[in-house]
């Protein structure tokens, strides 16, 4: 178990560090100045020391400068030559109060002007977490309800039911979903606010909009699974000694059946928590999804990498931690 | 089994303690939304209309316009008096004693220099550093800075340390430049002189413009310092937040949250504190439009400063619906002189009468590329002003206004919106096939169009390019003007739709044939606008080029008699609206609101459309007066959108 886990955080930086190549080169090839603003142009020189700056003039050197930054490398670097304290001397020398570096350093966002990326990660990812979390929580809760049901009795009624909902769930995408749930919800019948975030009464939407099509997905996998467990040999023997149908259920086939559905639930939770852009939108969640997409579309590059290496972590690390979580529970599994 | 449970369990449990943890506020005396995320607040950085509006509520200025009067008059800020100087250039403004921070210190003449001198800064990049050109010696000291700055990054250093140092002792140096060339001095605390290059008759507009507003020193250079490398002077962000930025405005601000929302309440320390009708503000962040209008619909929302929803078009036609119902009231209303917003507020209640069109003191246009060669080399037919001429003649504008955009918006025939600003007479503009009358009439335009492309030796099979930008709506009225030149002209056209940051940078590299653009005034002067044609401009986008209308800008700009300026700058704009053609006008921009007339009250409908926030006062709430506040009875209506 140690050696997996280890192994695995070894390679995490090597695949991010691909992964920061590829989306790099992609963001930079991007057309259009980050720098431009909409109607009043800066002169050229201007813009030039301004690239110069934040070495947008270069990519070598940016690829270079942002990756120590963000990795902390920069930071302990200039912590072991003492260059660190140095700056701080010569700022107060100079009358200037020292300046707060951080040690994860994203960068500062190129179109909104007051904010730091790692102020916005800061601000959107706890929220991220909360709706992606709470969004897999009732995705289980409805996943594995109705995969049992229709796993107990394939084909009847309740089974075409909820393999029907399973279906809309998967194909619907979010804003047909979301939209509906907020005109019926919210506006028809008011008992949840129309958008925003703060408090459970905001939450609920925008995580059952989140969680269909993950609650479909287990679902499927519920149902499969129970239904190939159902009809092994371990389950007639559980009913040949009379253990109840209850026992036999949830105790000796929900726990085969459960299984793929952990290995889907890693990286579900972590798409989950990173947030939907669609879903943002349509409910006004400040979380992380919006970031990808505006991010892009401002060619933001300082956010784009910002939220990019944050995503690549957690998915790296959630599926890390699902398989320990499996061979926790299935101790079989080696 | 049990074991399956704990990550369950782990899952619950963090629900519940962020989402629990998180409570909602309650609710502000005011809530409204703009239409996107407010991109700084730092006055001297700005320049969206959305982060504008937001800063007049934290920051005022020497002075402030009244935009509840007909004349937008200039009324004291925080200075409470000001003399000029027989020659029109030292303007000398006496500050009110009790002009405060939110922290209680007194607002001085020393918190202006710093702010002026923020904004003169080559490395703050501020989009209006122009404005801030006409101060005397402010162009030099630019220029000096500049130069420094150049010299820093080609100079070699011995050690890091020695360029760090020689980048502070360059600062050091243009402070001291600064004060030596910049015609702006603190005489004493409360006695500001500013010496200007020339006259400008518009300067307190300029002061009045939130750019021009200070900032605190104490707080704001210390998130300021040369950078080691380049020696720009570079801002951390980090005090613009809530519960750090001091300020100066009715309000302070209490919480920032990006992409979320803010919350100012009523600064306590504000001079004027006792006529604000509002203790708290709420400004949540919805950038979807249609969340936007559901979210006013469902109560959580007093004011949308900006709808743009895709079906505003129709909020409108049933606004006016509801308006053709009440017909006669609304005619015997708009005789005794009342504004839009207090007539709706005196008809009776109706869902439909919350939207409100106001003119907004911009307009849509097309750029023609005036270079002589296209971006592909070719010969540009649309270096010759006939071809622009005849093009412009014929695109059916008043069709674009009502069938396209659907907003009421009146179609264009100048730059300037007409009536938008005192003593200015706006020219007559080209004929335009949309204003014929007859058949008859609307067939000679196209005639002496065609004439004119026979002129210019126009090619045959030459396919005029329109570009625009992929969203609101423009493809539609792109389709709309290619349809016409189509009809009218029998030209072959192609639509290219681009990406918003690519098309920007292609309008400003002249990579387009004819491409949309708009364009809204910033104070109140013809040169707001007109300003973009001029051939050095940074802003002119066409590549246009007229030594005689460079001239006449020049020439109002010595004119020391304002009415002469004027007809000078009236006939800068004839030129370049019934004989260059740099640009076609298509329309004058409207702003949608939403807001019910009969709770809040305190909005302007003057075509300059600047919204003094802190002026809102929610009727029957019992904080403030609870009265309406309309516009002056006198207020004119020119160049307006219907009600």
């Amino acid at each position: 178990m140690m050696t997996l886990i280890l192994r695995r955080l070894a390679s995490l930086p090597i695949i991010l560090l691909v992964i920061y190549t590829i989306t790099l080169t992609l963001a930079w090839a991007v057309p259009g100045n980050p720098l431009e603003n909409p109607e009043k142009r800066p002169k050229p020189e201007v813009v030039e020391q301004m690239k110069k700056q934040y070495n947008l003039d270069s990519f070598p050197r940016f690829y270079v400068s942002y990756l120590s930054s963000a990795t902390g490398f920069a930071y302990a670097k200039d912590w072991i030559s003492g260059e660190l304290s140095r700056e701080r001397e010569a700022a107060i020398a100079a009358g200037f109060p020292p300046a707060q570096r951080p040690v994860f350093d994203l960068g500062p966002s190129l179109e909104y002007d007051d904010w730091t990326v790692n102020e916005i990660v800061r601000g959107a990812l706890p929220v991220s977490i909360t709706l992606g979390a709470a969004a897999i929580l009732i995705a289980l809760i409805i996943g594995l309800g109705a995969g049992v049901i229709g796993a107990v009795k394939p084909n009847s009624i309740a089974d075409l039911c909820t393999l029907t909902i399973a279906m809309i769930g998967i194909s619907l995408p979010g804003f047909v979903i979301g939209t509906a749930l907020l005109l019926v919800f919210a506006v028809l019948v008011p008992l949840f606010p129309v958008g925003g975030w703060g408090g459970p009464s905001k939450a609920i939407l925008p995580a059952v909009t989140l969680s269909l099509p993950f609650a479909a997905y287990i679902a499927r996998l519920t149902r499969m699974g129970m239904i190939e467990s159902l009809g092994a040999d371990y389950i007639r023997t559980a009913r040949a000694k009379g253990a109840s149908e209850r026992a036999v259920l949830y105790k000796h086939a929900l726990k085969n059946a459960f299984l793929p559905v952990l290995s889907f639930l890693g990286p579900a939770t972590a798409l989950a928590m990173t947030g939907s852009f669609v879903i943002e939108k349509v409910f006004t969640i400040p979380g992380m999804g919006q970031h990808f997409v505006n991010g892009v579309q401002n060619k933001d590059l300082f956010l784009i990498m910002g939220v990019v290496l944050i995503f690549a972590t957690m998915l790296i690390l959630f599926n890390l931690v699902v398989d320990v979580l499996y061979r926790w529970v299935d101790p079989r599994i080696d | 089994m049990s074991r399956m449970l704990i990550p369950i369990a782990v899952l619950v449990v963090l629900v519940a303690v962020s989402v629990f943890g998180d409570r909602p506020q309650p609710r502000a005396d005011l809530t409204f939304i703009n239409s996107s995320e407010v991109n700084t607040l730092d006055p001297q950085r700005m320049s969206w209309m959305h982060d504008l509006r937001t800063a007049r509520l934290l920051f005022e200025g020497l002075v402030k316009n009244d935009v509840l009067s007909d004349g937008f008059e200039i009324i004291p800020g925080v200075a409470e008096s000001w003399e000029l100087s027989d020659d029109a250039r030292t303007y000398t403004f006496r500050f009110r004693d009790d002009a405060k921070w939110t922290n209680g210190e007194p607002v001085t003449a020393h918190d202006f220099v710093y702010s002026w001198r923020r904004a003169m800064l080559p490395d703050l990049v501020s989009d209006y550093v122009a404005m801030f050109m006409n101060i005397d010696g402010a162009r030099a000291f630019y220029d000096w800075r500049q130069e420094q700055l150049d010299g820093f990054m080609e100079r070699e250093y011995a050690s890091p340390q020695a360029q760090r140092d020689a980048s502070y002792a360059l600062w050091e140096e243009t402070k001291e430049q600064f004060d030596a060339m910049v015609g702006l001095r603190a005489i004493d605390d409360r006695t500001l002189e500013v010496m200007l290059e020339r006259p400008v008759p518009y300067f307190l507009e300029l002061c009045a413009f939130t750019v021009f507003a200070p900032v605190y020193e104490p707080l704001v250079a210390q998130y300021e310092r040369p950078d080691p490398t380049t020696a720009r002077l570079v801002r951390r962000p980090g005090w613009t937040k809530g519960g750090v930025l001091v300020s100066n405005g009715p309000f302070k601000l209490d919480e920032w949250r990006f992409k979320r929302d803010m919350r100012m309440s009523k600064s306590e320390h504000y001079w004027d504190r006792d006529s604000i009708a509002i203790r708290t503000v709420s400004i949540p962040s919805i950038s979807d439009p249609n969340a936007g209008v559901l979210a006013y619909q469902t109560g959580s929302i007093d004011w949308i400063s900006d709808v743009t929803s895709p079906y505003r078009g129709d909020m409108v036609a049933q606004k006016l619906a509801f308006l053709e119902e009440h017909k006669e009231r609304v005619e015997e209303l708009q005789a005794q002189g009342y504004d839009q917003f207090s007539i709706t507020r005196m008809l009776p209640d109706d869902p439909r009468a919350h939207t409100h069109a106001v003119s907004s003191f911009g307009t849509y246009f097309y750029n023609f590329n005036c270079k002589p060669r296209l971006p592909d080399g070719r010969e540009n037919p649309f270096a010759d002003a006939r071809v622009r001429r005849a093009f412009a003649m014929c695109i059916d504008k008043p069709a674009i206004a009502r069938e396209v955009r659907r907003l009421g918006e009146p179609s264009a025939s100048t730059l300037i919106p007409p009536g938008s600003i005192g003593g200015y007479t706006s020219p007559k503009g080209l004929p335009n096939i949309g204003d014929a009358v007859s058949e008859e009439e609307r067939q000679k335009i196209i005639d002496t169009a065609k004439a004119l492309l026979e002129e210019a030796n126009f090619p045959d099979d030459f396919v005029v390019e329109l570009a625009f930008n992929k969203d609101a709506g423009h493809d539609l009225i792109g389709q709309a003007i290619a349809k016409s030149w189509q009809k009218s002209l029998g030209v072959q056209t192609s639509l290219s739709q681009k990406e918003i940051k690519i098309f920007r940078e292609d309008l400003k590299n002249k990579q387009y044939m004819t491409a949309r653009a708009g364009w809204f005034g910033d104070y109140g002067d013809p040169t707001t606008f007109l300003d973009i044609n001029h051939s050095q401009d940074g802003n002119n986008d066409r590549a246009y080029n007229n030594p005689v209308y460079d001239q006449l800008l020049a020439d109002a700009a010595n004119e020391l008699d304002p009415e002469k300026r004027m007809t000078l700058l009236s006939e800068a704009e004839r030129i370049i609206m019934e004989e260059d053609l740099p640009m076609v006008p298509i329309f004058y921009y409207a702003t949608i609101y939403m807001f019910d007339a009969k709770k809040l009250t305190g909005l302007s409908t003057h075509p300059r459309t600047k919204q003094n926030a802190f002026l809102i006062d929610m009727l029957g709430d019992g904080i403030g007066p609870d009265l309406p506040r309309p516009m002056n009875p006198d207020s004119i209506q020119i160049g307006g959108v219907s009600p």
